[in-house]
């Protein structure tokens, strides 16, 4: 079986991130490195586990983005994935995930992959959209937030398990081939090995211009940006960390929480 | 006749989820700007009594499809039926939950109606004459403000941000039934069932002191509960990533997948606050976040910001509580 897994590189959590003068796109700490999206290694993960049970699986991982997203398929090459697409883009800014999702399925369509696994979302854009999407433009069946899974023997049907609200799951049989989003807790994502990591660094990339797979426009339109209003009185304390922790004390008491 | 904005209502279990009428209130705000019909559907093998009970409740018209055999949620169900269904209802928007169902069908429905999708809109307001859905990114730091480029726009709606009005006499909307046979080929619905206890750990808990990833190890999770010890009748919580790494287990886990708590005081420590958390937390009485980085969304949402490392903070705060206890014992 062949897998694909979509992957994105995002600005490190941490990273100061600020709104541009002209307030359409944001400005990044350049101190912080782009890193590979967190929920992104629960997905790699869990096909390098597909992989362990049948060994013949091959694991490819494909992104879309400019140059520097190449970190994510060498990370996720790291962690033991066979090869990387690149789908590059000019820009480095905003790609709705209609688009990104698009470009996924114009490469994949005809590629004979049995599974594509994504993360649940991207941490730096947080829309759930790119593994529902491209399901629906292959016209292959979905499962989302997909806590476990299992492929069965025959390897033409796959058994997962979908996190709801209230401690329930959805379990479900779906015909391959599939698209599934992988919500975080369903493995540990292992840490690169230094072999596959040496490996990662000298991997030919495929690189595939984005405008050769004729990117539909994009559906929504980022207007503008703005930071968020605060909703409580956000008082910051001020002093050592002594005295904030004084200060903070005397709150809670007068709140009569002491 | 006029346009429509479309509601998915949302069941599980013999039960209407109630954030179905959240999904209301955003469809109202969302008439006022561009004067449009809500309408609700609901999808299931046994939906006239609900279709009823929400046209009671929101006065809106209810289309009730009755799916022979659809007992719960399927996808591939609901975006055939719903496919086939809303082209004929007038829609301008499409609305669901951002839930776990509304994640898994919308963004599918948007392609099958040749729609955008825009998800996890928490505020909408109008200017030059468009809408504009808003939309945390970067961990809630930073606000989209996004316009949709097609006729038809579907949307999934943040729990708790659209909180549904008191309940008024309102004249109940019309129900009107329908069938569409559909079954589920390629993805079979098989169970649904309950994998974690139903009774929250955080029932009695006036003081809930919550761990993010920023407490940066597990060993860290020790101050959290001297801190917590200082408080009669407290838990320790934690987003999901704390969870993910197995620091807490998941009945701790306060966000969108996790518990939704309202204690009297909430002490965030570590926590970036992204959307997914601060939906479980927050309509707490009393929130103060701790945390090292200045730009963190829960400042946003906090009563009390400190902007310092937790592991130097949290044991001079415990060391003041007792401190402060003990003079109150002497006083007394």
């Amino acid at each position: 079986m062949r897998i694909l897994v979509c992957v994105k590189d995002v600005p490190a959590p941490v990273a100061g991130i600020r709104i541009d003068s002209a307030a359409t796109w944001i400005t990044i700490d350049k101190s912080y490195p782009f890193m590979l999206n967190r929920f992104d290694e629960f997905a790699i993960e869990e096909a390098l586990l597909i992989k362990e049970k049948f060994p013949e699986t091959v694991v490819e991982a494909i992104t879309v983005g400019p140059e520097r997203s190449a970190l994510a398929l060498r990370r996720t090459i790291g962690m033991g994935a066979g090869k990387g697409i690149h789908i590059l883009v000019e820009h480095g800014g905003y790609i709705s995930p209609f688009v990104i999702a698009s470009m996924m399925a114009s490469y994949a369509w005809d590629k004979g992959y049995g599974l594509i696994l994504t993360g649940i979302m991207s941490e730096d854009h947080m829309h759930g959209q790119v593994g529902p999407v491209l399901a629906e433009l292959l016209s292959w069946p979905c499962a989302t937030s997909v806590v476990y899974e299992r492929i069965q023997k025959c390897q033409l049907r796959v058994y997962a398990e979908r996190e709801i609200e209230g401690g329930y799951r959805d379990c479900l049989d779906l015909a391959l081939p599939a698209v599934l989003s992988i919500q975080t807790g369903i493995n540990r994502p292992r840490y690169p090995s230094l072999s596959n990591v040496l490996r990662a660094k000298k991997a030919h990339l495929e690189t595939i211009r984005a405008d050769t797979l004729q990117p539909p426009d994009s559906q929504e339109h980022l207007i503008e940006l703005t930071y968020p209003q605060k909703s409580r009185a956000g008082k910051i304390l001020q002093g050592t960390p002594k005295e904030k922790a004084f200060q903070l004390f005397t709150i809670l008491s007068e709140k009569a929480f002491i | 006749m006029k346009h429509r904005i479309i509601i998915i209502v949302e069941h599980f279990g013999g039960k209407l989820n109630p954030v179905t009428y959240e999904l209301a209130s955003f469809a109202r705000e969302l008439s006022t700007f561009s004067s449009l019909d809500p309408h609700l559907v609901i999808l299931g093998d046994a939906v006239e009594r609900y279709a009823h009970d929400i046209a009671h409740q929101t006065g809106f018209d209810v289309t009730a499809v009755e799916v022979p055999g659809l007992a719960s949620y399927n996808a591939e169900v609901y975006i055939n039926v719903l496919g086939e269904l809303i082209p004929g209802l007038d829609p301008v928007y499409v609305c669901c939950a951002h839930t776990s169902q509304g994640m898994d069908f919308a963004p599918r429905l948007a392609v099958r109606l040749g729609a955008a999708c825009i998800t996890s809109v928490e505020c909408l307001h109008e200017e030059g004459g468009r809408i504009r859905f808003a939309r945390a990114i970067y961990g809630g730091k930073i606000v989209a403000n996004v316009v949709s480029g097609t006729q038809l726009t579907v949307i999934t709606v943040l729990p708790g941000a659209f909180p549904p009005p008191e309940l008024e006499n309102t004249e109940p909307g019309l129900v009107i039934l329908s069938t569409i046979p559909s079954e589920s080929h390629r993805s079979r619905s098989l169970e649904t069932k309950l994998c974690r206890p139903v009774e929250s750990v955080f029932a009695y808990a006036r003081v809930i002191v919550s761990a993010g990833r920023g407490i940066g190890k597990k060993e860290n999770l020790s101050l959290l509960e001297k801190l917590a010890s200082v408080f009669p009748r407290s838990a320790v919580a934690g987003s999901r990533p704390v969870c993910d790494v197995g620091w807490l287990e998941y009945n701790r886990q306060i966000g969108l997948t996790g518990a939704t708590v309202t204690p009297e005081l909430y002490i965030a420590c570590g926590v970036s606050g992204a959307v997914q958390h601060v939906a479980g937390m927050r309509d707490s009485g009393f929130v103060v976040a701790v945390n090292n980085d200045k730009h963190a969304a829960i400042f946003n949402v906090a009563d009390v910001c400190i902007v310092e490392d937790l592991t130097t903070f949290i044991p001079l705060l415990v060391d003041e509580c007792l401190r402060g206890s003990s003079r109150g014992d002497r006083d007394t």
